[in-house]
């Protein structure tokens, strides 16, 4: 026995000592679940269990009335034209406010990180870029109320300057929602951006352009690839965001267009349609996992 | 052998003036976006100084006297309690919750830790009208609907998962070597979470908390479906607002959440930094 136990042995202190080590990784593990239980209550009793009330209500329930196990709730909502095209604006919303806070993101993101040499002015622009996110979508969309109405300050200021001839309508309108949705998501585009942007190295593009590339050839072939994943990134985190936004399509819309979300508050706050609200949420929670999953698919093969 | 100096005479190429106007102009488009970003906020703060009886920008008259009627009418000042309350709740709440979960996330390896870890992060992918019906349906059943816990909760799911990415992303850069340090020198546990690793992941857990004040402050989307006309956090009790009428009151007021909201944004930006919190920031 002893002789098992020389120093030529090839097993760990440690385990040196049978007992030991399970009693150590048992206290551990204790200490772990004491560690995680209050976060552990939040997701087990306030998360998972909404989101499963849901899923059931959506088969389980018509109007306020319970029935037995049926789709006849995700049926009536493929079957409506309305719903379909309320589906489809908001795809199409989420697409074009996508499109245009990528444009501005990665202009704001690419000369906060490239352009701007002083320390104070780059925090500045900070600022600007994140004081968005700390103020209330409700807060921002009513201060568009104010500035695009057709005597607004915008319609005044472009009649005012001879840009045009007669008040444009930029309010209660898709043009409205897009103004106010690209406005909200625009920080998250330029903060994913920028991260990325950081975390090229710099050597890439002077060898490019010491082999000759112009400053327009450098930045197409060599910056923009290597800050697709900030790209792909932020245009995912936007479009989900948009697709799910409430506040901003129900402000500036003025009731006049209808987006996903707003069909589902109507159900749950007005109609009492609790079921078929269900089936709505269930198809949104579905849609916006799917375009996760499948854009992450992509990025991994970028 | 005198090329240098000949080629400096020269007049810029084509591709150096294009690129010249280029960065001009988009130098001028990015000053337009920056604009963009701060119009909508700027115009209410300076509506809400009006002097008239309706809303005009630029204001005409310089005056308080919608603020003073803000201050003067009962149901708003309630409003703005209650948010401040719950706010309030939501910032002692979340780090209790948060900081011990991300300890365990980052410095322990056990089965289930990347579901675990999907799971606590979660409610930054799940829309937030979703979270807002399945409380409600799930609270009615259990008789919580419609109270101060109701909207407390959701705010404490949504503030949650920041929490955890901030403490997280500040304890990556803590060496371990600290930790066993002191444990070697005899330090328990406790000791030594209070002594070493909470005063080095003090700047997250502050850009966490702050944060998850600001989340509750500004939330409508989840709070939306437990108000009724005695509990009506301020956000809400605006949209409602608005839907019927717009005028110099409500500006005063959704200017005065924006000043709560500039306090905390400076905050963070004097305790970590905006930058600092700006990387941990985007999913």
């Amino acid at each position: 026995m002893t002789s098992d136990r020389s120093a030529a042995d090839p097993t760990p202190p440690d385990e040196a000592a049978p007992g030991e080590r399970p009693r150590a990784v048992r206290r551990r593990g204790r200490v772990i679940l004491q560690l995680l239980l209050p976060a552990l209550v939040v997701v087990g009793v306030f998360l998972v269990p909404p989101v499963l009330s849901i899923l059931a209500g959506s088969v389980l329930q018509e109007k306020q009335e319970l029935s037995a196990p049926n789709l006849r709730n995700y049926l009536r909502f493929v079957a409506d034209a309305y719903y379909l095209r309320t589906l489809a604006f908001t795809l199409k919303v989420s697409l074009v406010t996508t499109l245009w806070a990528l444009v501005l993101g990665y202009l704001i993101a690419f000369h906060l990180v490239r352009s701007i040499r002083s320390p104070f002015l780059r925090r500045v622009i900070y600022l600007i870029v994140v004081a968005p996110l700390f103020t209330s979508a409700i807060v921002r969309s009513f201060g568009w109320m104010v500035s695009l109405g057709n005597a607004g300050f915008i319609n005044r200021t472009l009649l005012g300057l001879g840009i045009i001839d007669s008040p444009i309508r930029l309010i209660f309108n898709e043009t409205g929602i897009v103004i106010g949705l690209t406005h909200i998501l625009l920080p998250f585009m330029v903060l994913s951006i920028a991260s990325v942007l950081q975390g090229i190295d710099q050597t890439l593009e002077e060898a490019a352009m010491d082999l000759g590339a112009s400053r327009a050839v450098t930045f197409l072939t060599v910056t923009l690839p290597l800050s697709l994943p900030g790209v792909v990134a932020g245009s995912l985190i936007v479009f989900t965001l948009a697709m799910s936004s409430y506040v901003t399509p129900a402000v500036l819309s003025g009731g006049r267009l209808k987006v996903v979300p707003m069909l589902i508050y109507e159900q749950y706050v007005s109609v009492f349609d609790w079921g078929f609200g269900a089936a709505m949420s269930i198809v949104l929670l579905a849609l916006t996992l799917a375009i996760t999953v499948l854009y992450t698919r992509l990025l991994r093969t970028v | 052998m005198t090329g240098m100096p000949a080629r400096a005479r020269e007049r810029p190429s084509l591709v150096e003036r294009v690129e010249r106007v280029g960065g001009a102009v988009m130098r001028g488009l990015v000053v337009l976006a920056l604009v963009y970003l701060l119009l909508p906020i700027v115009v209410l703060v300076a509506t809400s100084f009006t002097a008239t009886d309706f809303l005009v920008f630029p204001p005409r008259g310089i005056s308080l006297r919608w603020y003073a009627t803000f201050v003067n009418t009962p149901g708003w000042l309630e409003s703005f309690r209650l948010s401040l309350a719950v706010a309030a709740a939501t910032t002692v709440l979340t780090p209790l919750i948060g900081v011990p979960a991300a300890l365990v996330l980052s410095r322990d390896t056990f089965p289930g830790r990347q579901l675990l870890a999907s799971l606590l992060l979660s409610p930054l992918v799940l829309p937030q009208v979703v979270l807002g019906v399945g409380l409600l349906q799930y609270l009615t059943l259990i008789g919580l609907a419609r109270t101060f816990w109701a909207i407390l909760v959701g705010h404490v799911v949504l503030a949650m998962p920041y929490m955890i990415r901030s403490v997280m992303a500040t304890l990556a850069g803590v060496d371990p070597a600290l930790e066993e340090a002191a444990a070697d020198l005899g330090a328990s546990p406790p000791v030594t979470f209070f002594t070493v690793t909470l005063p080095l992941i003090k700047p997250g857990v502050i850009a966490g908390a702050l944060f998850a004040f600001v989340i509750s402050w500004t939330n409508v989307e989840v709070t939306m479906f437990f108000t009724t006309s005695l509990l009506n956090p301020l956000p809400v009790n605006i949209m409602n607002y608005i839907a019927y009428n717009v005028d110099p009151l409500v500006a005063a007021i959704s200017a005065t959440s924006v000043y709560v909201s500039l306090v905390f944004l400076l905050l963070i930006d004097a305790t970590v930094g905006l930058d600092r919190f700006a990387e941990t920031r985007p999913r």
